[in-house]
């Protein structure tokens, strides 16, 4: 066996041979994907060059000898490898450089919906890098934001610093873009996790605080803008599938079924351009049996985008992706001891759904100061669930936007748009109502005084929905961004947010089981919020340092409650109050060998009328990640704790309603996962393989009431690029 | 290296201590909690009272919503008009199947009455005609006190329609 390994190992190091002289070979990264530009260089000689765009490299006329290389690019891990034997025979080296744990270049766009330099910008941001999911084997999108710091899921509800509780799918506070389009369906005003195409994404940008000055009513918490590749050069076929397994519960009593349930997926995407025409084609199917009883998912996705360059000064991006979806509706568990099996009311209710969105984004390069952009959307949802009664809903949701950015001088830099968006909605549970809204928003950066840069924006919206009256909104906001030093950075940033109600949290009306219904609410206000941050980065060679007290004050906060009557409906709080502290640290240890990042948040969040603490909000939260990678192997353990949270939906749970029996169980969470991966690229083979555990020692807990978190789980998975 | 090795390690042991509790369990079973008593009545039951109702209250009432859920714990069936002595159970008896009781302390305790034929949830439409105290002093409730898997007893109320409690909040 040990004979074996030292083969695996020593492989790429043995087919390291010659060609008189010439020393050639090809750099990738992980992704399979050419790295343009990097730095090849013999220790020791004179001799050096860079990869093409097609990320090889040539060097002739080399003395026969034992060599160190150092290959290197900028957002890259520098590689060194040590014993190359250059002679006659040396054979072409394929080298794999990965992505840089401190990223000092990285660009982003979703700030200010222009590109701006991390180090740059007024507020916190995280960049999340898309080969983590498979590496991770993350099932679907939003299983990867469970792993930054700041971001909470509560089920596939996503919460960035505290801005949202659990409602049920019902309304965000965290928009979720695709290339800068708004992702939210027009009736719940939710985000469909399984609709993002995974396999199309170049990288995650993250704002972790209030941007309704930019970007309206759904970013009053954040905003996750997913950012797809650019047209590639060569055909590229990637495919991915994997396969894994729940493990037995911890307790006998909760088993259910004597089966190791299952889950399971493969996708196959093409990348190619003909001419000036770049296209990209997906198609996915994946299924998940579930540890619990009635929570099965059986989905297909299909996706195609297409980059079509005009002229040098004119672009076209039309993309779309359609989703069908059936799953069973595990709404909460029977009780404590049958946590893994439904209601009796709710076992065999389904949910069947197709969903299709589409953008449209022009771009206009007019000169090197002025670049427009125009961006339409079509969102169109349509479930219906299977249950206590047949629910359905139809919703159109139509979105333009049109943004300019004109740079006036080296100093100044201006940002301005106009947006609309319209929704037609039909169901037996929201109404029919009809939903629009209009928006301007400018900004303007200033970079006048040296080592600071200064930005302030104002937005404003009107949103109408059906026959309650118009609402107007006005949120400015400015921020500052100073550098003591280059590796010293000060960001500080001070705006006010708003967030219409969506027609789902105005006008659901159903029943949902126990005696108890939700009940629409046509005075539901809008909520806004003040809230200001501070932060700083730190960087030293080989460690990273980032740390931000924010605070946001919310009047008018939406949230479901009971009412005295005994039903569920969205109410507004008067007043509540989020306070928090987070720190990021990333450290490479011994670069490009082991790695460990980590994030602590400590939130403070209050119902001030109540002086309770709000709901589904842990104080306390920590995420850790360890990464060792010897040669072509990759270890990867991950953390994540959060303290047990102190309010939750106690009326749903206690007497006298008990709707969720034993609800009020809930614990602080310990979760520990562990990857291992091997890349074969470097034998040539164009193949890359994981094997995951999931909640490796099989911790207990709920992120809402009466849902029992994923039990520990195994999976395999691959990927191979042809 | 050896360093690193052992910062490894020790990052690894600590999850698998912190780790060793298994979180969530399956909580055992008890059998039903509840309550039984008696309530009398005495002098003539006022005119027009469509519902009469042993009501159970976790907090005492300090506004006007805190007569309704979610501090409502539990509603009696309906005493019938012109009784003079009623003996009930909660288990037996609850108003509606959607009141679940349970173990704990319950601080106000009361009867109240309603001249509207349908439950309302108006505080206006109600009165309390009847408080569980002690020693017969109505502005001084008395907490229920119910264990779990068991049966509270003698948990007595008498309406004196002469002598009617002090009103919660209106």
């Amino acid at each position: 066996m040990k004979k074996y390994f030292l083969i695996l190992v020593l492989l790429p190091l043995l087919t390291m041979n010659a060609q008189n002289g010439i020393f050639s070979g090809r750099i990738i990264n992980e992704k399979a994907e050419p790295v343009f530009g990097a730095s090849v260089i013999i220790v020791g000689t004179s001799f050096g060059t860079s990869a093409n765009e097609f990320g090889q490299f040539e060097i002739k006329n080399i003395p026969n000898g034992i060599y160190s290389i150092h290959v290197s690019s900028v957002s890259y891990e520098k590689r060194t490898i040590s014993n190359v034997q250059i002679n006659e025979s040396t054979k072409p080296l394929n080298v794999i450089l990965k992505e840089a744990l401190i990223q000092t270049e990285q660009i982003i766009v979703s700030a200010g919906k222009y590109e701006q330099r991390v180090q740059d910008l007024t507020v916190s941001t995280a960049v999340l890098q898309p080969e983590i999911i498979s590496k991770k084997n993350h099932l679907t999108f939003d299983d990867l934001l469970r792993y930054v710091p700041g971001i909470q899921m509560n089920l596939e509800q996503v919460s960035i610093r505290g801005s949202s509780g659990y409602s049920k799918g019902a309304g965000a506070r965290v928009l979720v873009a695709l290339n800068g389009l708004p992702m939210y369906s027009g009736d719940n005003g939710d985000i469909v996790w399984e609709m993002i195409p995974v396999a199309d994404i170049e990288r995650v940008e993250i704002i972790k605080g209030p941007a309704s000055s930019l970007y309206g009513s759904t970013a009053i918490g954040g905003v996750i803008n997913i950012i797809t590749k650019s047209t590639v050069k060569k055909p590229i076929t990637n495919f991915r599938s994997y396969f894994g397994a729940y493990d037995k519960p911890s307790y006998d009593v909760w088993k259910w079924n004597n089966t190791y349930r299952q889950f399971y997926g493969a996708e196959l995407t093409h990348s190619n351009s003909y001419k000036d025409l770049g296209y990209t084609v997906s198609i996915k199917k994946f299924d998940n049996d579930s540890y619990r009883q009635n929570d099965f998912t059986k989905r297909y996705l299909g996706y195609i985008k297409l980059n079509y360059n005009l002229t040098e000064e004119n672009k076209l991006t039309f993309f779309a992706n359609y989703l069908s979806m059936n799953r069973g509706n595990f709404l909460y568990w029977k009780d404590s001891r049958n946590a893994l099996v439904p209601k009796d009311e709710d076992n065999g209710n389904t949910v069947r759904s197709n969903r299709i969105f589409t953008g449209l984004i022009y771009h206009h390069h007019f000169s090197e100061f002025l670049t427009t952009e125009i961006k339409t959307s079509y969102y169109r949802t349509k479930f219906t669930g299977y249950g206590l009664e047949e629910t359905t809903s139809i919703a159109d949701l139509v979105r333009g936007e049109a943004l300019a950015n004109y740079k006036a001088s080296d100093e100044f830099l201006f940002t301005a748009g106009l947006e609309l968006s319209h929704a037609n909605i039909s169901s037996n549970i929201f109404r029919n109502p009809t939903f629009m809204g209009g928006a301007g928003y400018a900004q303007a950066e200033y970079k006048g005084i040296p080592n600071l840069i200064l930005t302030a924006g104002l937005r404003y919206d009107y949103i109408k929905m059906d026959s309650t009256s118009g609402k107007n909104a006005v949120t400015p906001r400015a921020g500052l961004n100073y550098k003591f030093t280059k590796d010293l950075i000060l960001r500080a940033s001070v705006g006010t947010g708003f967030r219409a109600p969506t027609p789902s949290e105005v006008f659901t009306s159903t029943a949902v089981g126990g005696g108890v219904s939700v009940i629409e609410n046509p005075n539901l206000t809008y909520e806004t919020s003040f809230s200001f941050e501070i932060g700083t980065h730190y960087t030293m060679r080989d460690i990273s340092l980032d740390a931000a007290f924010y605070q946001t004050d919310y009047n008018n906060f939406i949230e479901p409650n009971l009412t005295k009557e005994g039903d569920i409906q969205f109410l507004n709080i008067s007043k509540a109050r989020i306070q928090g502290l987070e720190l990021v640290a990333d450290w490479n240890i011994l670069p490009a060998l082991l790695t460990f990042s980590t994030g602590y948040n400590y939130m403070w969040s209050r119902d001030i009328e109540k002086n309770k603490s709000m709901k589904y909000r842990p104080r306390n939260t920590v995420y850790t990640n360890l990464r060792f990678t010897p040669w072509q192997f990759e270890i990867g353990v991950d953390f994540r704790y959060w303290s047990k949270v102190e309010e939750i939906d106690f009326a749903l749970a206690e007497p006298p309603l008990a709707l969720v029996v034993d609800g009020e169980q809930r614990v602080p969470a310990y979760i520990t996962d562990l990857m291992v991966g091997y890349n074969f690229f470097v034998m040539n083979i164009p193949a890359k393989v994981y094997l995951n555990a999931k909640n490796i020692f099989n911790y207990n807990y709920v992120e809402f009431i009466g849902n029992l978190a994923p039990i520990r789980n195994y999976s395999l998975s691959f990927e191979l690029f042809f | 290296m050896r360093r690193y090795i052992v910062i490894m390690l020790g990052f690894l042991i600590t999850l698998i201590f912190i780790s060793c509790d298994k979180g969530i369990e399956p909580l055992e079973v008890v059998g039903p909690s509840g309550f039984e008593g008696k309530v009398t009545f005495e002098g003539s039951w006022p005119e027009g009272i469509k519902r009469t109702h042993l009501v159970v209250f976790k907090e005492p009432i300090k506004t006007v919503d805190d007569f309704f859920l979610p501090n409502l714990s539990f509603v009696v069936d309906s005493i019938p008009y012109g009784t003079t002595e009623y003996s009930y159970n909660s288990i037996d008896k609850p108003f509606s199947s959607i009141f679940k009781f349970a173990a704990g302390n319950y601080k106000y305790v009361v009867v109240a009455q309603s001249k509207t034929p349908e439950i309302t949830f108006n505080r206006a439409d109600w009165t309390v005609v009847g408080v569980y105290c002690e020693s017969g002093n109505q502005t001084s409730p008395k907490t229920m006190i119910v264990l779990p898997g068991k049966i509270a007893n003698d948990i007595n109320i008498n309406v004196n329609f002469q002598n009617p409690p002090p009103q919660p909040p209106m």
